[in-house]
């Protein structure tokens, strides 16, 4: 009686155990990236034998990309690391994929990966320096923004929720029901809502962002982050013996019509702190320090157009060829070891 | 602790896992623990208001029932309350309880006592009237002072600087106690019974103390009898399947009914309701819609969710929703919207006042203050006295006014019960504008707002379509039930279909977009 009486939970139960069964057969990367939010090193890389397909990370995607595990021989394979900036708009007209077009018109056999990834802080992008380092990179360019450190650090309690042990997660271990919950923290259906009332709510993350930007201790902590896993990441991919361009990002302030400058919040001063052998710096305030109209280069404040990407592709070739980083010294060179 | 929070559904699963384990006496021990800690979530300090109430309406209750108890144990229970606020105030000084505080406590034990003592040098007759209005005065001078009294004190500024005058009072720094209305009402309807030799006299303190804080319901109702809830506390119960089964579906329901509907709804309602929010008729129509099924789900939801716990624990609570929207009538409306309280002012008012036994304006009359006290219940403030007012006119019209056609139980055809169920509809949701509007004049821009088909900058197409996605789920639901006499009954339907349903309900609960916000009738 109790047994018949019980069939539909044992229903309900089953269904949904049967739908976390398959999902987890089935689709076994999107389980692993999808709710990792970029703090689960694995997340958007497919390995199918010797071939790499990167895909998304955390509900924010790579460009999609094929590469070999291991460097092609006679190939300067760079890796771009970064947020919205390096990604750009498209695979095409970001400044890796510019790079990579420059340093083949110069005979060079380049293989420019984009690896950048919108919103990602310091932290999630050491994560993903620690996991192209095993793709054996001739060298990695980091680019350094300090205004994602909301981001990560939501993102970050976010990935505690899902992999927590505290009761109140439980429910997060089950990808049916954490898929479930991700559309509401991601607030899908929220489109629906006016602007307006998504922030008379609070709910909108951008707004949250804007509130938390207004402390300055907080902001002085996350500075404090950027310089220090900045350092950390550095010393991680110079332990490979790779060597490392950092990318220090700009940001374009008005200060009337027409009138701005260009302001680093002391990037360029951490970049140069941890110039050295195999450590190079390529400063934007110094790439646009010629900047006149401010649409020619920038999209708004942060953010480049195609020109500004190719702008500052080629201040990046400049400096590649500078080291002489040549697609014969590149093969020659030890798996592994800078070109 | 919430029904919301994340530790409810372990404290619950441990608790009954517990219950079901222990003999019958020992139950009712760890259900008054249970009760007290779960209010104790929210302010350990206002269980002192619990065990006042408890105190005064049991020892009240004996005493109309003729019992007088021994000085000894009567001074200690009087007492009881006092000692836990000294308690918390030497161990926990971080509470903030002053010597204020411990002294009218202590002010209000005295009273109490004094006036308990000489009630019982009294004769019998005019002892039970004493008895009857010293559990009156002492449970509504708590309800007063708490939820109340800014309230007085402010319209009586307010209506002396109309008069001229220049009132210069401060206003109290009064935190209201969560669910002191509904306990006080509960316990009050137990000692007006027993007065009315209507029930019967509780005789055990403990489980007296238990109906008075019983955990699923005390906060929120639904308000219950002394008569249907005290003996199912005090006879032994048996694990049934049967409950654990339809506890859990209510439970299901419950939180679907509030964290999918409602919260959902709110942001809506929330916007439209907010003081400087321009409003065309689209959105006015679009917020008294949002707060009409907001309400109600929040409402019902947590009713849904406290009936299937008590029903975990072997225990019926009453029906307190009953397919409110499809009511023809005000009077219909009221037997189906929150019915334990208008069964309660029904029973303890409307009747007391005279009912409907005298002439038609007396009738009226006793409509009247009783649609206006109901109100009053709802909040201190004058929207919830102009939303009894309201009703109350509404009741009048449907009685003795050009409505009177539609106050019929029958409606021959469904277009006429249909056009029926509309105006009612209708009226409900004008009456919530007013409930909901955090002053009368944002109410007055609301209804003009209805009249306003100009646009307002924000598109409220995407809007509509934001609370369909939220109500249609509930409508779908209750198309299952609504010929039930009970809206969580989903029993009849097969059991595939019921455990899709429960995997629909889940995932929705889960995924719901909104904020987890609190149960409105929390502050009531």
């Amino acid at each position: 009686m109790t047994r018949r009486l019980f069939a539909d939970f044992a229903l309900a139960l089953a269904l949904l155990l049967a739908a976390e069964l398959a999902v987890r057969l089935f689709l076994p990367h999107d389980v692993s990236g999808r709710f990792s939010y970029g703090y689960d090193q694995e997340a958007g890389f497919v390995e199918s034998g010797e071939t790499v397909h990167l895909v998304r990370a955390g509900g924010r995607r790579f460009h999609p990309q094929t590469f070999s595990r291991r460097r092609p021989p006679d190939t300067v394979r760079i890796m771009v690391v970064g947020d919205s900036v390096p990604r750009g708009p498209n695979l095409g007209a970001a400044y890796p994929g510019q790079l990579q077009e420059i340093l083949r018109a110069q005979g060079i056999k380049a293989e420019v990966i984009n690896l950048a990834i919108p919103g990602f802080g310091v932290r999630r992008s050491q994560l993903i320096v620690k996991k192209i380092l095993a793709y054996e990179p001739s060298l990695v360019i980091v680019h350094v923004n300090d205004s994602n450190e909301y981001e990560d650090e939501r993102e970050y309690r976010r990935s505690q929720e899902f992999q927590g042990w505290h009761p109140r997660h439980w429910l997060m271990k089950s990808y049916i029901l954490a898929r479930a919950y991700e559309i509401k923290t991601e607030k899908l259906q929220w489109r629906l809502l006016p602007e307006k009332i998504r922030q008379q709510n609070m709910a909108s993350d951008a707004d949250a962002e804007l509130q938390a930007g207004l402390d300055e201790n907080l902001h002085r902590l996350w500075q404090q982050r950027v310089w220090e896993i900045t350092q950390q990441t550095v010393a991680l991919i110079r332990a490979r013996a790779v060597d490392v361009i950092l990318v220090t990002q700009a940001s374009w302030q008005p200060t009337g019509p027409g009138q701005g400058h260009l302001h680093d919040h002391g990037l360029e001063a951490l970049g140069q702190s941890l110039a050295g052998p195999g450590v190079q710096i390529v400063a934007m305030t110094k790439v646009f320090a010629d900047l006149k109209p401010r649409s020619d280069y920038f999209a708004d404040s942060a953010h480049l157009t195609p020109a500004g990407h190719q702008r500052l592709a080629a201040a990046l070739a400049a400096v590649i060829q500078e080291r002489g980083q040549r697609t014969s010294q590149g093969a020659n060179a030890s798996r592994g070891s800078p070109p | 602790m919430s029904f919301l929070s994340w530790q409810f559904p372990f404290f619950l699963s441990v608790f009954v896992l517990l219950y079901w384990r222990l003999p019958h006496r020992w139950r009712l021990w760890f259900l008054l623990l249970g009760s007290y800690t779960f209010y104790g979530f929210w302010d350990v300090r206002f269980l002192a208001l619990v065990m006042t109430t408890t105190v005064v309406d049991y020892l009240c209750a004996l005493g109309l029932a003729g019992e007088k108890c021994r000085p000894l144990p009567v001074l200690a229970l009087v007492f009881l309350p006092l000692g836990w606020l000294l308690t918390l105030a030497l161990t926990r000084p971080h509470l903030g309880i002053s010597p204020g505080m411990l002294a009218a406590a202590g002010l209000a034990t005295v009273l109490f006592w004094g006036g308990y003592t000489v009630l019982w040098r009294l004769p019998e007759p005019t002892r039970r009237r004493g008895f009857l209005l010293l559990s009156l005065v002492f449970c509504l001078a708590i309800l007063g002072f708490f939820k109340y009294c800014n309230f007085f004190l402010e319209s009586t500024a307010a209506a002396l600087t109309w008069l001229g005058l220049q009132p210069d009072w401060p206003t109290l720094q009064i935190i209201l106690p969560v669910g002191i209305s509904f306990y006080t009402f509960q316990s009050l309807g137990y000692v007006i019974d027993v007065y009315r030799r209507q029930g019967p006299v509780c005789r055990d303190l403990l489980v007296f103390a238990v109906f008075d804080a019983y955990f699923p319901q005390m906060v929120a109702g639904p308000i219950e009898r002394g008569r249907t809830l005290i003996p199912q506390l005090s006879s032994p119960r048996q694990f049934q399947a049967a409950d654990l089964h339809e506890g859990l579906v209510r439970i299901l329901v419950g939180f679907f009914k509030k964290v999918y509907v409602a919260d959902n709804c709110a942001l809506l309602a929330n916007y439209v309701f907010a003081p400087a929010t321009p409003l065309n008729a689209p959105w006015a129509l679009l917020g008294g819609l949002a707060f009409a099924f907001q309400i109600y789900g929040d409402f019902s939801g947590y009713t849904d969710i406290a009936r299937g716990s008590a029903k975990l624990l072997g225990v019926e609570l009453v029906h307190n929703f009953h397919f409110p929207y499809l009511a023809r009538n005000p009077s219909d409306f009221w037997s189906r919207w929150h019915i334990s309280l208008s069964s309660w002012f029904r029973d303890y008012v409307y009747i007391s006042l005279g009912g409907n036994r005298g002439t038609a304006g007396q009738t009226a009359r006793n409509l009247l203050v009783t649609m206006l006290l109901a109100g009053l219940w709802h909040g201190a403030a004058w929207t919830f006295v102009i939303w009894g007012a309201y009703h109350g006119v509404l009741l009048l019209l449907y009685r003795f006014g050009p409505l009177t056609w539609l106050n019929r139980k029958d409606y021959a055809s469904l277009p006429a019960s249909l056009l029926a169920c509309t105006l009612m509809f209708s009226l409900t949701v004008i009456g919530w504008a007013m409930f909901r509007s955090p002053t009368l004049g944002h109410f007055w821009s609301w209804l003009m707002a209805l009249g306003n088909w100009e646009t307002v900058t924000l598109p409220w197409r995407s809007s509509l379509w934001w609370l369909l996605l939220h109500v249609a789920p509930l409508l779908a639901l209750q198309g299952l039930t609504w010929n039930r006499a009970d809206e969580t009954k989903l029993l009849d339907l097969p059991w595939p279909a019921r455990g899709v349903l429960y995997v629909v309900l889940i995932v929705l609960v889960v995924s719901s977009t909104a904020q987890d916000q609190e149960f409105i009738y929390f502050q009531f």
